[in-house]
């Protein structure tokens, strides 16, 4: 492991409380429509407090971290699972309003609404 | 309208830390890939979701990742040493309605369950089945003399 880590230095910075370290992508789904985005993350295993979501001018980060962990006496036989947290950064120019931007997480699934920036939606210019 | 699809973590390679120097190109690659096959692999048509198997010295549990489904939706049945878990998963899309079945099962040896108590509790999009052991089954010491 110390040598895999001297090797790749990324490996070998800690994990800090923002960046969740090891990550997984989770499976997301993204949809435009005309006054905004609607963003479906499956986040299985996280609740409300294991779950970040910052908005920044240009990237959209969120984080969540599972709840459970194993008890003491269970001893697994046979995992698919990951026990790594999830994390999904989403970029855009702007595009997003970042006051409007609504969420909600229901049994392991986040909804999030991202309405479009004023200055990005279409508008008709008329010709005098 | 523009949507952007991505079906599978990918664990392979997801279990590197995200700010490896090889995250830009593989971004680069996944979105070509996604682009490509995106219109193909319809939203978690896999059909399959991770499962995991622990064991105490009291029970068997089963934990399978089942995010978004409704409770009325999802069954769980012990049926001649299978448990098996269907799961419908229906998403809105403006005025259509998609509807997917998912499910897994999971060979259960029945004489080593108590299958009358077999419970199941759905949190945060996990699915927890336990198992409790028959007697027989637990864990004993057998002490044995020796002449």
């Amino acid at each position: 492991m110390s040598l895999l880590t001297s090797l790749v230095p990324s490996f070998a910075r800690p994990a800090s409380d923002h960046e969740p370290g090891l990550a997984v992508k989770p499976v997301y789904d993204l949809v435009e429509n005309a006054d905004g985005y609607a963003l479906t993350v499956h986040l299985p295993g996280v609740a409300k407090s294991g779950l970040e979501l910052t908005a920044e001018a240009g990237a959209i980060t969120i984080i969540g971290r599972r709840a459970w962990k194993q008890p003491e006496g269970w001893t697994a036989r046979y995992r698919e699972s990951v026990d790594a947290a999830f994390e999904l950064v989403l970029t855009h120019d702007n595009a997003v309003d970042l006051d409007k931007i609504k969420a909600e997480l229901n049994d392991g699934v986040l909804h999030v609404a991202l309405p479009k920036a004023e200055a990005i939606k279409p508008r008709k210019i008329a010709v005098g | 309208m523009r949507i952007v699809r991505y079906n599978s973590p990918s664990s392979y390679r997801g279990l590197v830390p995200s700010r490896s120097p090889w995250s830009g190109l593989e971004g680069e690659i996944d979105r070509l890939f996604q682009s490509a096959l995106g219109d193909i692999a319809s939203p978690v048509a896999a059909g399959r979701f991770p499962v995991d198997l622990y064991e105490d010295k009291d029970n068997t549990y089963v934990r399978a990742e089942l995010p978004g489904i409704n409770r009325a939706d999802l069954s769980v049945e012990l049926v001649d040493g299978s448990l098996n878990i269907r799961a419908a998963r229906k998403t809105r899309e403006g005025d259509r309605e998609e509807s997917f079945t998912l499910n897994r099962s999971v060979s259960v040896p029945d004489a080593a369950v108590q299958t009358d108590k077999i419970s199941a509790a759905y949190e945060n999009g996990v699915l927890t089945v336990t198992l409790p052991k028959r007697e027989e089954a637990k864990p004993r010491k057998v002490t044995v003399a020796v002449n």
